[in-house]
């Protein structure tokens, strides 16, 4: 798949967005840019049963490995609280710990920096 | 022989929920087993990605002992040493060297832990520790780690100053540089890989059943797998802080309501299954709290690294009685007693309240992120102090006063603490109140000195089973000291591969 490159907004404000939440299929919500995925079926990014087992291969291979997605710095708190490049995990982070497909999720950050990561 | 190898019969809530089911294309969790079905087969299985499974993982990797696999069960690496202070005592390390202190060796470092364990600590097994501490600092810096340029103090509970922190004062800054140089040495590291059981043959670990692509905590998710260790298993989970009812078994004394420094994921499951294989739990009762939580944010947060000026450079008040409550230089046990024996009338916490002067560290990291995210606040006055934090103003003006004269005079009678850092109080103040937080486990496994877990009926080693790391009891005793989990961790992986090595 074609790399995309991104720029990711740590909040966006415009009404639809591209990583809002969007009624998919049978009652399930999926992000409004992955529509094009929805279309194939769900194991565009599920090998296999969904529940079993989901890793971070189908986002990596459209967004790029977490040290290459770059996130606007002015949106940070401060250039060091980076996700993408923290100092706890650094590469050493799944996507899955920040973001989820189907629902809303808190970054794994603001399990102790309460406010500085809003819903992803 | 393969038919005294078992699977434990897990608890029928787990069982219920996906284990027995998911077992059974494998094999049946309750019968003996002729054969098993292995997924996937290395030579050394290393549970859990801190700073233990990481430095075992190196380092057995550069011994030669085969392929090693880390598996990780949360999203992210490094467990509670990813979101630690980074502290790290090392004796005779260069910095302290430079500073003109040449006394100190790792017998003195283990004569402080011996002290501070309250006669339960291992002296041998914190010795071989101690003397692995430089090469453990030589470890970081050769995999990249940066220290804070020329810091070493002296820590709570140490006679020296003798820890080095690292520059984002966090110890995700030696996990990071640890897992990429794990990464290219060719260590194999997997997330979302949870441990469900082990599989035994005899008194022997033959491999583990893991589920993969476990989502925490949702215990459905995932499929099981079995993984085969030629050579060994080593754990390296951690502590079981966040297991709230084990946590309450062992120690009903430990108030629910506390909040924990530790990551969500460390819930202890590996302990008991090691332990339901026959393996002694040792101290499992003794459960830090460490002094120096913040009830005005989550986790571990900055309050430590704000609170290593405070110690120092302040007091720490009782805000109802507006009055003085212990050494601040203390040791973990003493000062969280001391702190959580403040209480208002109906037993709630009266948070005791540290300050400083806030002219003595403009600029200071430390200070200017704790003020910005809200757990701390500069204070004018002890007017104002008073006024927000509603303590009794006249009270704390005496006790500033007679601070100030026991500085002038270098010497606490009150509580003996030591005066070297001490300064006279002046307003304006930067002020954080403060509450223990379950900090850390020092019970655990039993193991040698060598890191061989030890089974509960013989009191011989566990064969291939080794641990290191907080999931290991009876090294610390009552106390550990503050910079000495981190030495464990990264220590253990110099004396696990010469363990693994010598039994095979």
């Amino acid at each position: 798949m074609k790399k995309l490159a991104l720029i990711l907004a740590m909040a966006l404000s415009t009404s639809a967005y591209a990583g809002e939440l969007v009624d998919v299929d049978k009652g399930m919500q999926g992000r409004m840019n992955h529509e094009m995925l929805y279309a194939d079926d769900c194991e565009a990014c599920h090998t296999g049963d969904a529940k079993k087992f989901v890793d971070d291969s189908s986002c990596i291979a459209c967004h790029g490995e977490i040290n290459e997605i770059e996130l606007d710095t002015e949106k940070l708190v401060m250039p060091e609280a980076n996700p993408h490049k923290s100092v706890h995990y650094n590469q050493g982070a799944s996507c899955l710990a920040c973001h989820a497909e189907h629902q809303t999720k808190k970054p794994v950050c603001s399990e102790c920096h309460r406010t500085w990561f809003d819903e992803m | 022989m393969s038919n005294r190898r078992s699977f434990l019969k897990l608890s029928a809530g787990l069982a219920a929920g996906g284990l027995a089911a998911g077992l059974s294309s494998t094999a049946n969790a309750s019968e003996c087993v002729a054969d098993i079905k292995w997924h996937e087969e290395v030579d050394l299985l290393v549970i859990g990605s801190g700073f233990a499974g990481q430095s075992v993982a190196v380092n057995a990797n550069r011994e030669g002992l085969g392929k090693v696999l880390v598996l990780e069960k949360m999203q992210v690496i490094g467990g509670n040493s990813a979101i630690n202070g980074g502290w790290f005592a090392v004796p005779k390390n260069p910095v302290q060297l430079a500073q003109g202190i040449n006394d100190d060796s790792p017998a003195e470092l283990v004569k402080d832990q011996m002290i501070a364990a309250r006669g339960m600590g291992n002296e041998q097994m914190l010795t071989k520790i101690a003397n692995e501490a430089l090469n453990a600092y030589n470890m970081c810096l050769d995999a990249g780690v940066k220290f804070k340029k020329d810091f070493n103090i002296q820590v709570g509970g140490h006679n020296k100053a003798r820890a080095v922190r690292v520059e984002h004062g966090t110890g995700g800054d030696i996990v990071t540089k640890l897992y990429e140089a794990g990464v290219r040495e060719g260590v194999d590291y997997r997330l979302q890989y949870k441990v469900e059981d082990f599989i035994m043959n005899g008194n022997e670990i033959e491999g583990v059943v893991v589920r993969r692509g476990y989502r925490f905590p949702d215990e459905s998710t995932g499929e099981l797998i079995n993984i085969r260790a030629n050579k060994g298993v080593v754990l390296a989970t951690g502590g079981f802080t966040r297991n709230m009812e084990l946590r309450a078994a062992v120690d009903p004394s430990l108030d629910p309501s506390l909040d924990c420094t530790n990551h969500l994921g460390a819930t202890g499951e590996a302990t008991l299954t090691a332990m339901a294989h026959g393996a002694l739990p040792v101290h499992m009762n003794m459960i830090q709290t460490g002094h120096w939580g913040s009830p005005d944010e989550g986790g571990f947060g900055w309050s430590n690294a704000l609170l290593s000026i405070g110690w120092h450079k302040g007091i720490a008040v009782n805000p109802t009685t507006g009055t003085r409550i212990m050494d601040e230089r203390a040791d973990r046990l003493t000062c969280s007693t001391a702190i959580m024996a403040c209480r208002h009338k109906d037993g709630s916490p009266a948070y005791p309240l540290v300050f400083f002067n806030k002219n003595d560290h403009l600029g200071d990291a430390r200070v200017t992120r704790a003020v910005r995210d809200e757990m701390a606040w500069e204070m004018d006055s002890l007017e104002q102090m008073a006024d927000k934090f509603n303590v009794p103003l006249a009270q704390l003006k005496a006790t500033v006063k007679q601070w100030n004269d026991y500085v002038a005079k270098s010497e606490d009678p009150d509580f003996n603490r030591k005066m070297d850092t001490a300064v006279k109080l002046k307003a304006p103040f930067v002020v954080s109140r403060v509450w223990p937080k379950v900090h850390y486990c020092m019970g655990g496994l039993k193991t040698d000195i060598d890191g061989r877990v030890v089974n509960a009926r013989t009191m011989k080693p566990i064969k291939s089973l080794y641990a290191a790391g907080e999931v290991i009891g009876g090294v610390h005793g009552h106390a550990r000291l503050s910079s000495c989990a981190c030495l464990e961790g990264l220590a253990m992986g110099f004396i696990l591969p010469k363990s693994i090595k010598a039994d095979a």
